[in-house]
């Protein structure tokens, strides 16, 4: 399995509006989720660097350096073999239930994106339950203008909605939909 | 949840009128919100619905506040109390950067495809004249009779002369200028994206004065305390510049993807929007460092002057 190619029902909101005619532009995606469980409960079981196993498409990750600044994982999606994407940590705060990442080498026919940054923050949510913010900066797979449609600004966008989106929604599954 | 979250805004909003402080207009692109926040008490006062992608803003008179969304290529001007949309217009072209000025009573609006700017009215933002710039005309600064174009594209500045409304100079700048800033005493500051640096310029002689080095991709520039302050977009950091020296004194790190960059009026605090984070950076400048961080809606741009004393 790659990871899902999921047509966007976000398309044409999420697009910053400057300069579309002047090449890339950053592109920014933020998908949230809200779910029952506290807010301590959920960052336990997502809060750790090396440990990506609560998303359906990683199949393995393999790391070093734990969750200190600069540690490294390996992400192996969908089966042994599949293809990997290598990440790195950047920042990570267990006070703040916040870590962000840097992909450091990743196929642009697996994810369509270039220069990816990206912050996953669990925060408190309605009635003691938790708010699941995954947010993402990145570039499209083709650096140059006139992209071919799999690498376009919209591929990118629609690429990570996917992939968060199938995150949140296991993690809604497991913890509860929000009361 | 942002649906409650904007209606306790506007409740807030139409409860409590900001009270004479400092309050900085944020628009937030990606949410298409402006958030109004309370420098002085740290609170987010409101929360505005802006459609259309909003990126450009303008602090008008009193508590009068004008954004650009460049995806709906309107203008609008608000009063930031009441929240109510006072005056609206659609441009046809690439709306991105404003300016208000004061005296005349006018904004400009850049129009990054068109190569021109559009001189408006600025109650009824009904268009008086259009200006001839550079190709991509992105950051504007009215200081005095002066109204200063980033012409990106062109890699130079435009200069216009507020009285007659008649091209001064253009001048070339490194590559790619995309924000602008006039210093307290008159000399104008320009970010230039392309090539990492920071042209200073006097704009009445139509002269370059100094080329300075700066960190990655050079955004925003804002002014305080005989300083000059510039967010480096790739860098996530800030560097500043001594006015007396032009010489690059310190660089510190913000938030991530910093953009608009502005300053209180008695110049105690500068303010960053940080567009990957959703927050502004709230910086001393004095101490040259990061003292607060405030949260804003998503995708924060606060590209233009943003900063106002409030309610008279």
């Amino acid at each position: 399995m790659r990871i899902p190619k999921i047509v966007a029902l976000l398309i044409g909101l999420l697009i910053p509006a400057m300069a579309l005619a002047h090449g890339p532009t950053r592109q920014k995606v933020t998908l949230t989720t809200e779910v029952a469980a506290a807010p301590a409960d959920v960052w336990a079981a997502i809060g750790d660097f090396q440990d990506m196993s609560w998303h359906p498409a990683v199949f393995a990750s393999e790391g070093a350096g734990g969750n200190d600044i600069d540690a490294t994982r390996v992400l192996t999606l969908g089966e042994a073999g599949g293809p990997t994407i290598s990440e790195i940590l950047y920042k990570y705060s267990a006070e703040k239930m916040s870590y962000s990442y840097r992909i450091t080498e990743v196929d642009v026919e697996v994810l369509p994106v270039t220069n990816y940054s990206s912050h996953l923050t669990v925060k408190p949510g309605a009635n003691g339950g938790s708010l699941i913010e995954w947010r993402g900066a990145f570039y499209r797979g083709y650096p140059n203008n006139d992209p071919p449609a799999h690498l376009s600004d919209e591929a990118a966008i629609a690429a990570v909605s996917g992939v968060y989106q199938a995150g949140l929604d296991a993690l809604a599954q497991k913890f509860g939909a929000s009361n | 949840m942002p649906l409650t979250r904007l209606i306790i805004g506007l409740s807030l909003a139409l409860a409590a009128a900001p009270a004479a402080g400092e309050i900085a207009f944020v628009t937030n692109q990606n949410s298409d919100e402006l958030s109004i926040l309370d420098l002085d008490k740290g609170t987010e006062i409101a929360r505005l619905p802006v459609e259309g992608k909003p990126a450009g803003v303008a602090v008008g008179k009193g508590a009068e506040i004008y954004t650009v969304s460049p995806d709906s290529k309107t203008i609008r001007r608000f009063d930031s109390r009441s929240g109510e949309i006072l005056a609206e217009a659609v441009l046809d072209g690439g709306p991105i950067g404003i300016a208000y000025d004061p005296a005349s009573e006018r904004v400009f609006v850049s129009d990054w495809y068109n190569a021109r700017i559009w001189v408006l009215e600025a109650r009824s933002l009904t268009q008086i004249s259009t200006l001839t710039t550079g190709s991509a005309p992105a950051g504007l600064e009215v200081f005095g009779s002066l109204l200063a174009s980033a012409d990106r594209d062109a890699h130079q500045v435009s200069i216009f002369d507020l009285n007659d409304l008649t091209l001064r100079h253009q001048l070339d700048v490194g590559e790619r200028p995309f924000g602008l800033g006039f210093a307290p005493d008159g000399r104008l500051f320009v970010g230039n994206v392309g090539s990492n640096d920071v042209t200073i310029l006097d704009p009445q002689q139509g002269e370059i004065l100094a080329t300075l080095p700066v960190g990655e991709r050079p955004y925003g520039v804002a002014f305080a305390k005989g300083q000059a302050f510039v967010t480096n977009q790739y860098e996530n950091t800030v560097s500043v510049i001594d006015l007396d020296s032009l010489t690059v004194t310190a660089t510190f790190e913000v938030g991530e993807y910093p953009e608009g960059i502005d300053s209180t009026s008695d110049e105690s605090l500068v303010v960053v929007a940080n567009w990957f984070d959703n927050t502004v950076s709230l910086i001393d400048p004095v101490s040259l460092s990061v003292i607060g961080e405030m949260e804003t809606g998503d995708g924060p741009r606060a590209f233009g002057r943003f900063i106002s004393e409030g309610a008279p």
